[in-house]
């Protein structure tokens, strides 16, 4: 089993990577191919169990689409036929359809998922967020520059509770299309939710995998939802 | 900028509020300049300015190098205005300025030195124009104020004004590529005797050419991006340092500038502190006082107790650290002094926001970007996290491969000096800016004999590593 993560030289900037890291300590056997940008990807040859792309610069967005281009199709394949992806932060906007610039400017996406961006530089966003995920309670955070807006046949992934989705009006954060994870919170994702990690396990073909330092990540999920129940 | 009604009205309003703070008690080293700013939203470009005006800027180290400069100024006689005491960001140096100056607004001195924040650069600099301007270097920080270093760089080279001499890290690739066209100087720290590159940091913000994007090959990387790097591809290089550390010996450097080598004291051994005496030689030669003049006056500086201070107690040494919160490069910094310090240590971690940990969650994806993986070296012999988010320290420690049986945490931060084992000969308390008040109770608590003295067996040394969200043990 193999996880490709995508240009983790320039793709890292919110702690991310150990997403990958935890699903490391979840999975043992499995192997982490790094993949740099002036490298071939993994997914063009073989399929991996999750391809992971991360965080990232405005420039870096524009080098990685740059990169990724040429892959659409064979992006399009893996995700038509259920393969796992999981894109973090502004990952995912590389995937929508475009990322509007403060000038109206448009700077083209891969097509692949239902949403567009828009930057606004000189604000940045920081919250708190508080969703649901298959009948539980999600939360994270969220400290990005832009506000993007579904398209027709989006699938919301974390229905709002507390806090912004996808942009203030949006009743959902992040999207999810089969195998396909996005979502704009921050950081180690996967630590903070333990029933997306479940989830993300069962759609990379390791379902029912007990999770790593389980007791230990329940109840600090707990401790920050009692916190932000109590203050936010 | 013209003097106008709305500058003058500002200014004598924010005197007056001068003279109210005095009259009750109170320095009010803030409030001056944000009423003047608030009164006249472009006060700091129509403030006058001294005759000569130096900024010190960068992610870390800028209030460090500041400090030294301003207390060799003060040992050389030297007389200014600065914002110490105050903020580093537009109001704090309109209230420097208006402080120091007249009813009319003329400046009593003729040198101002200024901390400038470099995300807010953008409300300072364009206004004060600094003659000299000196950038420690530029790393990742807080997410919610900086987002990311390249973004911290556009802004740097948006504001910075056109032919500022700048003072440059030339060991921080980020750091010396600001504003090109700009006159400049550099300082670095030679590689040293049997120096070889140091850790693996999880942050590396520099591994890809800014020329041409190739990946860099560095000849010597000291910590996260910190170090001497060329490229294969197209030649681009670290710049050579105009002021050199060229070798460093016990309590002191040799500082080559101008084809000739000075020796200068070290206050501080640690190589963060390092570039930081170095910046300041290299700041203050610049501003055009003698390198013997700088030197003996930085013999009778120090780092300021504020940022790290050691002191003896009970056959321990106890150390008050600066780790300075949702900045994962100097908490990294921390937790790597505390792996290098010898003896068994203990590591006290509050790294809670002080103002997050009061009215909401922080967002604690920054742990993940610290290296907590120096503090699972077999000489770190205990580490108590203690706060609000301990819960998420503890699983941040455990992800990072300390042993569980070494970690213990809990919410209420005034037990954490009673946990303190026997076998530990140093006791690292680890604070953010605006906790220092409670890092200076729990080492006077030490001190005073709480937890178990050097040798002797710990009160609670039974209990379990987690202490739940209340204050007993469970």
């Amino acid at each position: 089993m193999k996880i490709e993560v995508l240009f983790p030289e320039i793709c890292n900037l919110f702690g991310d990577l150990y997403n990958i890291n935890y699903l490391e300590k979840c999975l043992p056997e499995v192997q982490r191919v790094h993949t740099p940008l002036t490298g071939q990807p993994l997914f063009l040859t073989e399929e991996p169990a999750l391809v992971y792309l991360g965080p990232m610069s405005e420039r870096s967005q524009e080098k990685v689409l740059e990169k990724l281009r040429p892959c659409r199709d064979r992006l399009a394949e893996l995700i038509q036929n259920g393969a796992a992806f999981l894109l973090t932060g502004n990952a995912g906007e590389v995937f929508g359809s475009y990322i509007e610039n403060e000038d109206g400017s448009r700077i083209e996406g891969l097509g692949l998922l239902p949403l567009h961006a828009r930057r606004d530089m000189m604000h940045r966003h920081n919250s708190v967020f508080l969703g649901e995920f298959q009948g539980a309670e999600a939360m994270g955070f969220k400290s990005q520059f832009t506000m993007a807006w579904p398209e027709a046949g989006a699938q919301g992934l974390f229905p709002v509770k507390k806090g912004v989705g996808l942009n203030p009006q949006c009743p959902y954060e992040g999207l999810r299309q089969g195998n396909l994870f996005f979502t704009y919170l921050l950081g180690p994702v996967l630590l903070l939710n333990p029933q997306l990690a479940e989830a993300l396990l069962a759609a990379m073909g390791a379902g029912g995998t007990p999770l790593a330092l389980a007791p230990e990540m329940a109840e600090a999920y707990q401790a920050r939802l009692r916190d932000f129940h109590e203050k936010v | 900028m013209k003097r106008n009604l709305p500058f003058y009205f500002a200014l004598f309003v924010s005197k007056l509020s001068i003279l109210a703070l005095r009259l009750m008690g109170r320095k009010g080293t803030n409030l001056p300049g944000g009423c003047a700013i608030f009164l006249c939203r472009d006060f700091l470009g129509r403030m006058p300015r001294p005759k000569t005006v130096i900024g010190i800027t960068g992610t870390n180290g800028k209030t460090t190098v500041a400090n030294l400069v301003e207390d060799v100024l003060d040992r050389r006689g030297v007389s200014y205005c600065c914002n110490r005491s105050g903020s580093n960001v537009d109001t704090g140096v309109a209230s420097a300025l208006i402080a120091s100056s007249d009813w009319l607004g003329r400046p009593k001195k003729e040198l101002a030195v200024f901390e400038l924040d470099e995300r807010s650069s953008n409300l300072s600099m364009p206004y004060i124009k600094p003659d000299l301007l000196l950038c420690t270097n530029i790393f990742r920080d807080s997410y919610k104020r900086n987002a990311h270093p390249e973004f911290i760089v556009d802004v740097l080279n948006r504001y910075i004004p056109d032919g500022v001499k700048l003072i440059l890290n030339a060991d921080d690739l980020m750091c010396a590529s600001l504003k090109p066209e700009n006159p400049r100087v550099y300082f670095s720290i030679a590689p040293q005797p049997g120096e070889e590159s140091g850790s693996e940091n999880i942050v590396q913000d520099v591994r890809a050419c800014p020329r041409c994007g190739a990946v860099l090959n560095w000849d010597l990387r000291r910590y996260h991006h910190i170090g001497r790097a060329q490229c294969p591809a197209c030649g681009f290089a670290s710049p050579a340092g105009d002021y050199t550390a060229a070798l460093l010996e016990e309590g002191r450097m040799r500082v080559e500038m101008g084809g000739q080598a000075y020796p200068f004291p070290l206050p501080d051994q640690r190589l963060i502190n390092v570039y930081n005496s170095l910046a300041a030689v290299a700041l203050l030669r610049e501003l055009g006082l003698e390198p013997e003049a700088i030197a003996q006056a930085m013999a009778q500086t120090g780092i300021s107790a504020t940022r790290f201070l050691e002191e003896e107690a009970n056959g321990r040494k106890v150390i008050l650290h600066l780790a300075k919160g949702q900045n994962p490069v100097a908490c990294s910094r921390a937790f790597q002094n505390i792996r290098d310090y010898p003896g068994k240590k203990a590591a006290i971690l509050f790294l809670d926001d002080y103002f997050d940990a009061a009215h909401t969650v922080e967002n604690i994806s920054w742990y993940y970007d610290a290296d907590f993986e120096f503090l699972a070296d077999d000489s770190v012999v205990q580490i108590i996290a203690a706060g609000a988010r301990h819960w998420d320290v503890y699983l941040r420690l455990l992800m990072a491969g300390v042993k569980p049986e070494r970690a213990r945490h809990l919410r209420d931060t005034s037990q954490a000096a009673e946990l303190v084992g026997p076998e530990v000969e140093a006791v690292f308390i680890l604070y953010d800016v605006y906790t220092i008040g409670l890092a200076n109770k729990v080492k006077n608590q030490i001190q005073q004999g709480r937890g178990a003295p050097a040798g002797e067996s710990a009160g609670s040394g039974k209990a379990s590593p987690h202490q739940g969200d209340g204050s007993s043990l469970r």
